[in-house]
């Protein structure tokens, strides 16, 4: 697949060094296009888009693509896409009202989520996203609890349940999926959902040349699959190696797994072990397996 | 009272750095203020933070817009003529440099002193995290906060060996800061660019975010696009199946020099 | 005809294109009749069915920056659920109209507590006295706010149960009328893709001076009371109902020596008390508060310079601090030389009934505080 030279960013931007949402940022909007309004809530910093563009309130990505989406039914432009970037806080979290209500509604919205589970802008808080045992500012290391003591929200789950037309996940160490993936949703009808784990460097805490190395581990571990969804029933896995990596592989080079005992690392291998199953089992039989 | 400025970077502690100056001066029986940036913090992205210290209780909100004294973190802000704006007739400047201070190009009826504060953090830390070494020099040059006071203060902030590890950086860098002389460099160099702080949206060169440089050595290249695809900040043109890179875009990430699969592209260091 | 078909009557004359709502009582049968009018064909309009009431603002919002006519409606605990993003909703001054049936923060009844609470959001606020003024305003509501000199949201409120549920005849205009007085709505500057302004690709950089943004914000819904007074006399001139001013209305003022005010359905009680207090030989007349923000303050200068002393009856109270138009009243006669009493009477609260009798006395109450001389001051729970 040839993946479009012509960039869509403005450039440079305020996102960190070797920011994975940036790329997110600038590999989505590649494969939008021009013809798109923009809609942005509160988080951090990706990459500035040559869009028009607006923003609204944390908690109401959703009504905002709508109310945009019915506006431009209203006076005769539905030529015109409209897409949401959020991060997870706006996805999972405070957003999750407003996206769930236009999932509902079938609004014809594009939702992309640059995944780099937690509240980074703030500082690195812990999110719906944030996996179990992470450690953020607010589930830190103590001497009683050590990390978050919750498992990530399955957002994926979430909105393939509303039945959408359209969602998958995707990872910036997978471009070209990345981008058939969007060119694909561009010739939907309907509520459509891109997932994209963005490595944040500050927050994971490695070093921010290695943000595509720990996207790949990502999806080469399990923790992170690339599949996509079809009107929430037909699974597809684009992803599919003969054997996994180990989740240490994943695990170790970032800080904000640093103090994981041995339990804890099993854990998380065999929850994903686990997943993977099913979601090797869906791909087989062609639909969603719970 | 004296106001005080300090540039660094996000990730570098100037606002540790500022925190430590005005806890460590309260112990001496000072009053003062520790200000950070308002707004967010991008890592990489040079900052700045202020300091004031006085007798009696500071009541003044405003930013130190006129520093009696300027600390450069950074070895290569501390090559920018700008780290000298709104600084006093008279007033300090101390430089996290390897040059004498004779040496160093900055204008202004200023002094300069200068320090290896990078060297001596990683000799005493092994991480070029220059924060607390500078404190050294600026106790010595300065003539306050004591340097007991200072340790108490970074005692108290990092205990343990992280700590004593700090505390060897400040006496070391008390040694070895230069005597303040009067600056000798006449012309102002006219920059390309200010320096360009954090914030949101656009920014319009990022090139002092930069430690280290990517130079491609375009003999080696294949032409895989690998280092283009993945640039955050489309810094890498694609231009006749060649990379070209606008170095005003590049924050200096590093992502192109490990993504390149027959390792074409350096990442040198640009040292003062 | 019911004060919420007569709003939502004026909402298919108006031909708005997008609007959005979630029903909360006593607003819910707009919401109805709304739905009523898009399924049968009467109304073309995309309306939305929201999960609640911030959704709803969201969505009028960002449909009135592409470029379409927008109607939002709520009532009580709705309205206090919507507060955050009307913020967003006028500093990026957009024209959107929303009605507010009010329904009071304490309980299901009306006072003006709702819209009251939203004084900060930086939307002009009118308070409507009976059905037809509902029909009337919601139409104006749209000429104003989109007027190019504005661009501005408007809200106006009407007390829930007293005029959204109570019927009583309403004159329709023609459609070709309406067509004819308002013309379709641009939004300005375009957020199309092909028609955005190329320093505006990116949506800004948030940069500039702050406080100038507030300081325009302030100082355009200040000068909209022209636009306002101009838009009303127009409305007359054009469908036969006017209201005062546009921005106050007097009733029976000539000669009077003390004035009351009222503001909402209150008006027309408060119309039947001033009727008996002077046919008992009491000079007592009334002002109508139609339009709170802008405040009028210019015609209250003038008010009171006329009269001995002046009887508020709000509907709201800003607890510990007073009634919102007493304070802003007593605000605006400090610049007179010789000022009139103003009496503050809290009366409606929670939808407690307000009866002609209750008013009468007011009345007598700030005569009586006229003819004392000097300045005197109370608080009264009517």
């Amino acid at each position: 697949m040839q993946i479009p030279l012509e960039e869509l960013t403005i450039t440079p931007g305020s996102a960190c060094q070797g920011c994975g949402a940036a790329l997110a940022a600038r590999l989505a909007f590649k494969a939008i296009g021009p013809n798109a309004i923009r809609h942005r809530v509160p988080c951090c910093p990706d990459s500035t888009t040559a869009h028009p563009s607006a923003s609204s309130v944390f908690e109401s990505g959703g009504a905002m693509l709508t109310g945009t989406w019915r506006g431009l039914k209203a006076i005769g432009r539905t030529d015109v896409q409209v897409v949401g970037f959020f991060g997870d806080g706006g996805t999972y979290d405070i957003g999750l009202q407003s996206l769930s209500a236009a999932a509902e509604r079938n609004e014809n919205i594009w939702v992309i989520t640059k995944d780099n589970e937690a509240y980074m802008n703030t500082g690195n808080q812990r999110s719906g996203a944030t996996p179990i045992f992470a450690r953020t500012s607010t589930t830190p290391v103590g001497s009683v609890t050590k990390g978050k003591q919750m498992r990530k929200k399955q957002i994926a789950k979430i909105f393939a349940a509303h039945g959408i037309p359209y969602l998958a996940t995707a990872s910036v160490g997978y471009p070209e999926d990345l981008i058939a993936k969007i060119n694909y949703g561009k010739t939907v009808k309907g509520f459509k959902m891109l997932i994209i784990q963005s490595p944040c460097p500050v927050g994971w805490r490695y070093d921010g040349s290695k943000t595509i190395e720990m996207a790949r581990l990502g999806v080469q571990t399990g923790i992170w699959p690339l599949y996509e969804i079809i009107d929430g029933e037909k699974l597809k896995l684009n992803y599919k190696p003969r054997e996994l990596k180990p989740v240490t592989e994943y695990l170790k080079p970032q800080a904000r797994f640093r103090h994981l005992t041995d339990d804890n690392i099993s854990l998380i291998q065999e929850e994903t072990a686990k997943e993977w199953e099913t979601l090797l089992k869906s791909d087989e039989l062609g639909r969603v397996l719970l | 009272m004296i106001g005080i400025r300090i540039h660094g970077r996000g990730g570098q502690g100037a606002v540790t750095a500022s925190r430590l100056l005005a806890d460590a001066s309260y112990r001496d029986g000072k009053f003062s203020q520790a200000i950070p940036m308002y707004g967010t913090e991008r890592r990489g992205a040079p900052l700045v933070a202020y300091v004031r210290i006085d007798d009696v209780r500071v009541r003044e909100r405003e930013l130190v817009h006129e520093p009696d004294v300027v600390i450069v973190l950074d070895p290569l802000l501390s090559k920018k003529q700008s780290v000298a704006s709104g600084l006093k007739k008279g007033g300090l400047l101390i430089l996290n440099s390897s040059l004498p201070p004779e040496k160093v190009e900055i204008a202004g009826d200023i002094k300069i002193a200068t320090v290896d504060a990078t060297k001596i953090a990683l000799e005493t830390l092994k991480l070029p995290i220059t924060n607390t070494a500078i404190l050294g020099a600026f106790s010595k040059s300065v003539g306050y906060p004591t340097m007991e006071s200072i340790e108490k203060s970074i005692r108290n902030q990092f205990p343990g060996r992280v700590g004593e590890m700090n505390i060897a950086a400040i006496h070391q860098s008390y040694e070895e800061v230069t005597p303040a002389v009067q600056a000798t460099h006449t012309e102002p160099v006219v920059e390309e660019s200010d320096i360009a702080v954090g914030g949101y949206g656009v920014l319009k060169d990022v090139s002092s975010w930069r430690v280290f440089t990517p130079i491609i050595d375009l003999d080696k290249c294949t032409g895989c696009r690998a280092c283009w695809l993945f640039c955050p900040e489309t810094a890498i043109q694609w231009k006749d199946n060649r990379p070209e890179i606008e170095y005003h875009k590049c924050k200096g990430c590093g992502i192109c020099v490990e993504e390149c699969p027959v390792k074409c592209i350096a990442f040198e260091r640009v040292v003062a | 005809m019911v004060g919420n078909k007569a709003t939502a009557t004026a909402v298919k004359l108006a031909r708005v294109q997008v609007a959005s709502a979630f029903p909360v009582t006593p607003q819910t049968t707009i919401t109805e009749y709304l739905s009523d009018m898009v399924a049968n064909g009467e109304l073309d309009a995309e309306f939305v069915n929201v999960e609640g009431e911030l959704s709803s603002q969201v969505v009028v919002q960002a449909a009135s920056r592409v470029g379409a006519r927008t109607f939002v409606c709520t009532s009580g605990p709705g309205q206090l659920y919507m507060h955050h993003p009307m913020h967003q909703t006028s500093d990026n001054r957009l024209p959107v109209v929303m009605a507010t049936v009010h329904r009071g923060n304490k309980g299901m009844m009306p006072d003006h507590t709702d819209l009251m609470s939203q004084l900060w959001t930086g939307w002009m606020q009118f308070y409507v006295e009976h059905n037809q003024e509902a029909l009337d305003t919601c139409l104006m509501a749209y000429k104003i706010a989109e007027d190019e000199r504005v661009r501005l949201p408007l809200v106006f409120g009407y007390d829930g149960y007293v005029l959204s549920y109570t019927a009583e005849p309403v004159e329709i205009p023609d459609q070709d009328e309406v067509d004819d007085w308002l013309p379709p709505y641009k939004a300005m500057p375009s957020i199309l893709p092909d028609e955005v302004l190329p320093e505006n690709l990116g949506g800004g950089s948030g940069g500039g001076d702050p406080q100038e943004r507030w300081k325009k914000h302030h100082e355009a819904i200040v000068n909209a009371k022209d636009v306002i007074i101009e838009v009303n006399e127009s409305y007359g001139k054009t469908f036969g109902h006017s209201y005062g001013n546009g921005l106050i209305e007097e009733y029976r003022t000539e000669d009077a020596e003390a004035v009351l005010v009222a503001m909402g359905s209150l008006t027309g009680t408060a119309r039947a008390a001033i009727d008996r207090l002077q046919d008992d030989g009491l000079n007592v007349g009334l002002v109508k508060l139609k339009c709170f923000l802008p405040f009028p303050k210019e015609d209250f200068q003038k008010i009171g310079k006329k009269v001995g002393a002046i009887g508020m009856i709000d509907r709201n109270v800003c607890l510990g601090h007073g009634g919102a138009a007493y304070t802003q009243i007593r605000n605006a006669i400090y610049d007179l030389e010789e000022r009139p009493s103003v009496l503050e009477f809290y009366a409606g609260m929670g939808g407690k009934e307000v009866r002609v009798d209750d008013v009468y006395k007011v009345g007598e109450k700030t005569l009586k505080a006229a003819k004392s001389g000097g300045v005197s001051t109370s608080t009264e729970w009517v």
